[in-house]
């Protein structure tokens, strides 16, 4: 094995490593600080035979658990999402959100906030979560079918860049203009979702991303390969054997969907997928198949602590997270920026 | 062996290529030469299958490649480009072995990494291994890529042995390189252009490097077939004239050949 | 045998017991009663009330009395964190039915939060003192609420007699800026909800509703403004300094140029919590209203 493949390995397995701290630290601490102690019995209060778990206890298992959890697979799943854009796009400043996703995410959400008082829909919990999910598909394939050239069908990459900057814009004042008509308290309310948020956490939720992140996850590291063949062209990758349209097609629905379920969940949050591949890249190189793992890994354990920092600074109140990640996402990407020179 | 025959090729109403049929022995080197706009580089692509003709036919070793997959294809033949731009930093050793992608599933094995490790050796660009490629010069990155293609073609006792022919083609590859390096490059263009079961198909813009080193010469002008054979059949002052509109004075070398000079 | 056993048993016994205590539900009752209140006028009520030693948590638009910031607070009415709230080992949860997000609400019900919202609203004077004497009752200061209800009757009564000589009575359109939507509304006459409070203020104060539409709706035409013509303009704290309180500036919104109250230069700033608004300070509020309206 290379040298530098080794490099990545022992990277991917300190990645590992960190995670699993991270962890451990959003488990323990936040609005309520949990020991040790506390943590095991309320583990073990779920075995049969034991009394029913106290409020405390219900609070670790139904609300800090999955939480944490949730955090680690909605950080995953943007930030493999961000390398797939960048590796299909060619182009690191590229966010998942770029293909119309996040904004129809959004959007969709958005008109459930105004509609569902007004049409009685949406008593149960997991419509909020769908019409997210169905918005950010609609704008998608609004995307690509807007894309595809009327000569072959085929959707080239600076076409699916500029359509999608067309549609986000699209639905952005959709979004706006469904403020305008909300009355105050629902427009406050698309305002906070926009700002993303983790508190609608449970197990249902994680049962939810960690199939869609685990599965796209593994499809995508299937393709990796392809996508590598990508980087140094169109044309060089047909010539390696890589159906580049389809690869489009593939990739393209693996973002739409593990990005599209995690927004529904969290809300939107930005620059995790941006940010993070950029630091894997310059940590470990290019190599999508180590690039989407260690994203993967380091976005986990970033919107894991980015959730912490929002739990923690105005305890017991709450930062939404898009503020945090936002905060921190904006002075990286402004020097990535100035650090390089892009060449399309 | 690889055959086109009646190749027509549109964009919308034009014809960039016109009922153009020739044929390319292995073991030989071929170069296509003409004006700009002549045709050269959409018929190396249909030639390689990037572009598919809407008349005519590709066969390699007499089989038709029209449904032929990429991926059987990728072992079988490969593409030297102008210049090969990358996005992102990638190691010169990555970049020389996607040239075994289309031989490895998962992991390269360690035929492939010893390959790879020939091939670069041959190109002379081991000392590069570890650099990111997008800080090469333009005669480097040519190297790399050369290493690259030949990594994909590679042959030997110790690989799978098909008896099969490989087609090798090269769509204007001098473009970036100074003089020491295109005449380098295309020696060793010669040198492997000779092996018994390789077809070597490349586009070249100086008449005299053509003269040089092609066993066939193919004139494309207007997107259609002037001429094609050797070169003191094809690099007449007449035909010369007649495509390029420029009249050559051929001078005779001190042994390898002749030479053209223009006014 | 029984000798060597007892000693670790209650050490156990110990361990457990300073190990439960942390998970040790509190008690419900009203003695180590806590309360998280999320609803403005909820602890304004409970503070006039003298009740507040029981208020563990406010929301973030709790600001009145200035004492409320001794209170921590578990964050904004509609992004609320359950874990947040659940920190603070509240024995209720009192909200006014506007609180989000849904997941949230969800969630604190899962848990068998208690949650309370009094049936009375503050959407009159009449509203109000049920909603004081309501709280009163649930807070065992039944007493202290009979005197609120009384001081709001006296000064309600005061206030009329004060609008008493005011001979006019001004057609008056409220301008509100609405932060969520970004936008300018005009508050109409009637209706509950967002606008409810305004048009009794104003016409307790002796004027009279120029927009007739109930609710509040955009300024997008200036018919609405135009049509309606009114004598005195007034806009609400936040949307008067955000033009800078320059009346060149006000007179460009929507159909205020043409009114009488542009001519007139009666166009005047007052604050939102005197003006939409049910509460202790209403009686009071109506002179301060009509002392604005009135203006020459």
């Amino acid at each position: 094995m290379t040298s530098q493949r080794g490099s990545q390995r022992v990277l991917l397995l300190a990645l590992v490593a960190v995670t699993l701290l991270v962890l451990a630290a959003s488990i323990r601490y936040g609005a309520i600080d949990f020991s040790i102690a506390e943590i095991s019995r309320a583990l073990t209060s779920v075995l049969p035979g034991r009394p029913e778990p106290t409020l405390d206890q219900r609070i670790f298992l139904e609300l800090r658990f999955p939480r944490a959890v949730l955090c680690l697979l909605v950080g995953a799943s943007l930030s493999v999402g961000g390398s797939l854009m960048q590796a299909l796009f060619r182009n690191p400043i590229v966010e998942p959100g770029l293909v119309g996703t996040s904004s129809g995410a959004a959007f969709g959400s958005a008109l459930f906030f105004v509609l569902g008082g007004v049409l009685h829909v949406g008593t149960s919990i997991w419509s909020l979560p769908f019409a997210a999910c169905i918005g950010g598909v609609i704008s998608t394939y609004l995307v690509f079918l807007l894309a595809r050239s009327r000569e072959d069908g085929r959707a080239s990459i600076v076409m699916l860049l500029l359509t999608g900057l067309a549609v986000n814009a699209l639905f952005m004042s959709a979004i706006g203009f469904l403020s305008y008509i909300a009355r105050d308290p629902q427009a406050r309310s698309i305002t906070f979702w926009s700002l993303g948020t983790l508190s609608g956490a449970s197990w249902k939720a994680v049962e939810i991303v960690a199939t869609s992140t685990i599965l796209g996850s593994i499809i995508a590291l299937r393709y990796a390969k392809q996508l590598n063949a990508l980087m140094i062209g169109e044309e060089e990758a047909t010539y390696l054997g890589v159906n580049v349209n389809r690869l489009k097609w593939i990739i393209l629905s693996v973002n739409v969907v593990i990005v599209a379920v995690a927004t529904a969940f969290t809300g939107v949050i930005s620059f995790v997928g941006l940010v993070v591949p950029h630091i894997l890249r310059m940590l470990g190189g290019a190599d999508n198949r180590f690039l989407i793992v260690g994203s993967a890994l380091t976005g986990a354990t970033l919107l894991t602590l980015a959730d912490l920092m929002a739990r923690l600074v105005v305890r017991p109140a709450e930062l939404p997270i898009g503020i945090v990640t936002s905060a921190v996402g904006v002075p990286v990407f402004i020097l990535l920026l100035r650090r390089r020179h892009y060449v399309f | 062996m690889l055959t086109a025959s009646n190749i027509t090729f549109r964009v919308g109403q034009k014809a960039l290529i016109t009922d153009v049929s020739v044929s390319f022995a292995p073991s030989k080197l071929h170069l296509i030469i003409g004006p700009n706009g002549a045709g050269k580089s959409t018929l190396i692509k249909v030639l390689a299958r990037l572009l598919r003709p809407q008349n005519g036919k590709i066969e390699y070793d007499g089989v038709d490649v029209q449904h032929a997959s990429e991926a059987a294809l990728a072992k079988q033949r490969a593409v030297l480009s102008q210049a090969v731009e990358v996005a992102f930093p990638l190691s010169v050793r990555e970049v020389v072995m996607m040239g075994r992608y289309p031989h490895f599933g998962g992991r390269p094995g360690p035929a492939d990494e010893r390959i790879v490790d020939e091939v670069m050796a041959h190109f002379d660009v081991t000392e590069f291994s570890r650099r990111n490629y997008q800080t090469l010069s333009g005669g480097e990155r040519q190297r790399v890529n050369f290493a690259r293609v030949l990594a994909q073609l590679w042959r030997d006792g110790l690989t799978t042995n098909t008896s099969s022919c490989r087609y090798l083609f090269l769509d204007e590859p001098l473009t970036f390189l100074d003089i020491r390096h295109q005449i380098d490059f295309m020696k060793k263009v010669r040198a492997f252009a000779g092996d018994r079961d390789v077809v070597t198909v490349g586009v070249v813009h100086d008449l005299n490097l053509a003269a040089r080193f092609a066993d066939q010469i193919v004139l494309l002008n207007h997107g259609r077939l002037v001429a094609t054979g050797a070169a003191t059949d094809v690099l007449t002052v007449d035909l010369i004239q007649a495509t390029f509109g420029v009249k050559p004075t051929f001078v005779a070398g001190n042994g390898s050949g002749v030479h053209l000079f223009f006014d | 045998m029984k000798n060597i056993l007892i000693v670790p048993a209650v050490a156990i016994a110990l361990l457990s017991a300073i190990g439960c205590a942390r998970f040790h539900n509190a008690p419900s009752d009203s003695k180590d009663a806590r309360y998280v209140v999320i609803s403005p006028i909820y602890n304004e009520i409970i503070w006039a009330l003298g009740a507040q030693d029981k208020v563990v948590g406010i929301d973030l638009s709790t600001t009145y009395p200035p004492e409320v910031k001794n209170v921590q607070t578990v964050g904004y009415h509609r992004a609320l964190s359950a874990e947040g709230i659940l920190s603070l080992h509240p024995t209720a949860i009192i909200h006014d039915n506007n609180i989000g997000p849904p997941q949230v609400v969800q969630q604190l019900q899962q848990l068998n939060i208690p949650m309370k919202t009094f049936t009375a609203k503050n959407d009159s004077f009449d509203g109000t003192k049920a909603l004081i004497r309501e709280m009163g009752a649930y807070f065992h200061k039944e007493a202290r609420a009979e005197e609120l209800c009384n001081t709001l009757d006296a000064q309600r009564t005061a206030s009329l007699e004060k609008v008493k000589q005011y001979s006019d009575h001004p057609r008056v359109a409220v301008i509100h800026f609405g932060r969520a939507s970004n936008v300018y509304l005009v508050v109409g006459k009637g209706g509950g909800g967002d606008s409810g409070g305004v048009s009794q203020m104003i016409e307790l104060a002796g004027g009279q509703m120029a927009v007739e539409n109930r609710g509040m709706q955009r300024m997008e035409s200036p018919e609405i403004i135009a049509q309606a013509n009114p004598d005195v303009i007034l806009l609400t704290d936040f949307g008067y300094d955000r033009l800078g309180g320059s009346v060149d500036q006000i007179k460009a919104l929507p159909g205020v140029a043409t009114s009488n109250a542009a001519k007139n230069n009666r166009i005047y700033r007052i604050e939102e919590n005197v003006l939409n608004y049910f509460g202790p300070r209403s009686g009071e509020n109506i002179a301060k209203v009509a002392a604005i309206i009135h203006q020459k």
